[in-house]
């Protein structure tokens, strides 16, 4: 039976919780009794009425672009962020447009794939051939490189279809996005000729259908931290041959 | 959180339909929404990696209606930022061993008096939170930013302010009890 006192100590207890100070087991202990009790439910969402105003004095942060290419991938969407240019809706709408890159961009794999398999290699040891290919779509839809992933041979060939301009004075760097994981730099790649990539065995082993390709701008040479630092301006998923 | 009343109903309405699977509504809530989440993330977590992981996980469970939002219990925005913070102090706390770092409390012990402009952009629930803390002993209320902001534990708070547990408890706990009367008065 619940005597005032009692009362006033759950209600201090879940003005606790709401603040933040307690431990993780009292933490499990308050959430189960929200989920039980809708009168601790009540007591906790007044005192979030109450504290949660203190968060406007947080500042926004704008998060990088490539958070939300892996939200994307995880959870299997397709649209891309909206942005409000009119020019650019239309062009995002025109399906027969879509159509032709999407032909065009499984042109360039297979021709990827044609020079891969062309070119001199040992006697294959594994059965299966093991080929990924991606085409690394631009913001404006255009294709602009086409990845084909040569498993057994640890390796990646990136054929520039037509990316955009970028300042002379910066670099495009591909990034391999892992879903759920931090995005691991494959290195800078040439606008104007095929670069090919050794995979390591820990990209190798975060190479699947889930993960995503993704090119940022950075500066000249690559990115300095080993994490994109400027604007994602193309990505595209990971599918098998 | 100072949104007119028109914007809030809108969010929530933007919220509510993300949470019944319609990708449209789910890519402005993120557009509207991101900045202000990330800015919660990254002020408890004070590591970009971590809080854009945790950035990912309130989306996530947005988009699989993990949890309900019922707009007649809380903002829109108000339901977005404690999802935000309860699974930033989830993270906080799997790092037993590495408590919050003593600089991110610092930090929030000492920052936070807003100029005369940018408290007349607060909202009237802020305006009037501000009045209720104001109220208290300053270090009194200077303990209730810090955990607010750091989601530090009472261990993690007592040390840095070099305070027994038992006085740092009493300060918040003192302090709560007095913000809800007058808050609630």
């Amino acid at each position: 039976m619940n005597t005032p006192t009692d009362h006033d100590r759950d209600d201090l207890r879940y003005a606790e919780y709401v603040l933040g100070v307690l431990d993780a087991e009292a933490r499990a202990a308050v959430e189960r009794e929200v989920r039980d009790d809708p009168q601790a439910a009540a007591a906790v969402a007044l005192w979030q009425r109450h504290l949660l105003p203190l968060s406007e004095d947080i500042p926004a942060v704008a998060p990088a672009d490539y958070v939300w290419a892996r939200l994307q991938s995880e959870l299997g969407l397709t649209r891309d962020i909206p942005t409000p240019a009119p020019t650019r809706r239309r062009l995002w709408d025109n399906l027969p447009l879509w159509r032709w890159l999407g032909i065009g961009a499984s042109v360039l794999a297979a021709a990827c794939l044609v020079m891969l398999f062309t070119a001199p290699r040992p006697a294959p040891t594994a059965i299966s051939a093991g080929y990924m290919v991606s085409s690394i779509q631009q913001d404006n839809g255009v294709a602009g490189w086409t990845a084909t992933m040569d498993i057994q041979h640890a390796r990646m060939v990136v054929v520039p279809a037509t990316p955009a301009a970028i300042a002379s004075n910066r670099s495009p760097e591909l990034w391999l996005i892992p879903p759920g994981g931090k995005p691991m730099a494959l290195g800078v790649i040439a606008r104007d000729k095929p670069t090919t990539v050794r995979l390591r065995p820990d990209l190798l082993a975060n190479l699947s259908a889930k993960a995503l390709l993704a090119v940022s701008v950075e500066p000249l040479g690559g990115s300095p931290t080993g994490q994109p630092t400027g604007p994602v301006v193309a990505k595209g998923a990971i599918s098998g041959t | 959180m100072s949104a007119s009343p028109a914007e809030r109903e809108e969010l929530s309405q933007i919220l509510t339909a993300a949470g019944h699977g319609d990708q449209g509504a789910f890519t402005e809530l993120y557009r509207r929404t991101s900045s202000k989440l990330f800015g919660v993330c990254l002020r408890m977590l004070r590591d970009r990696g971590e809080a854009e992981d945790v950035l990912q996980e309130i989306y996530t469970t947005v988009w699989r209606r993990a949890e309900s939002f019922d707009p007649a219990r809380a903002s829109a925005i108000t339901w977005l930022v404690t999802l935000g913070r309860n699974k930033a102090i989830d993270r906080l706390r799997q790092h037993r061993e590495a408590p919050v770092a003593a600089p991110s409390i610092a930090l929030d012990l000492v920052d936070g008096q807003p100029t005369p402009a940018a408290n007349a952009e607060r909202s009237q629930e802020r305006q009037r939170l501000e009045r209720c803390l104001d109220a208290l002993e300053p270090r009194h209320k200077a303990a209730v930013r810090a955990a607010f902001f750091s989601g530090a534990t009472y261990n993690e708070l007592a040390a840095h302010c070099s305070v027994p547990l038992a006085t740092m408890k009493s300060w918040i706990r003192r302090s709560l009890i007095r913000l809800r009367t007058c808050l609630e008065s």
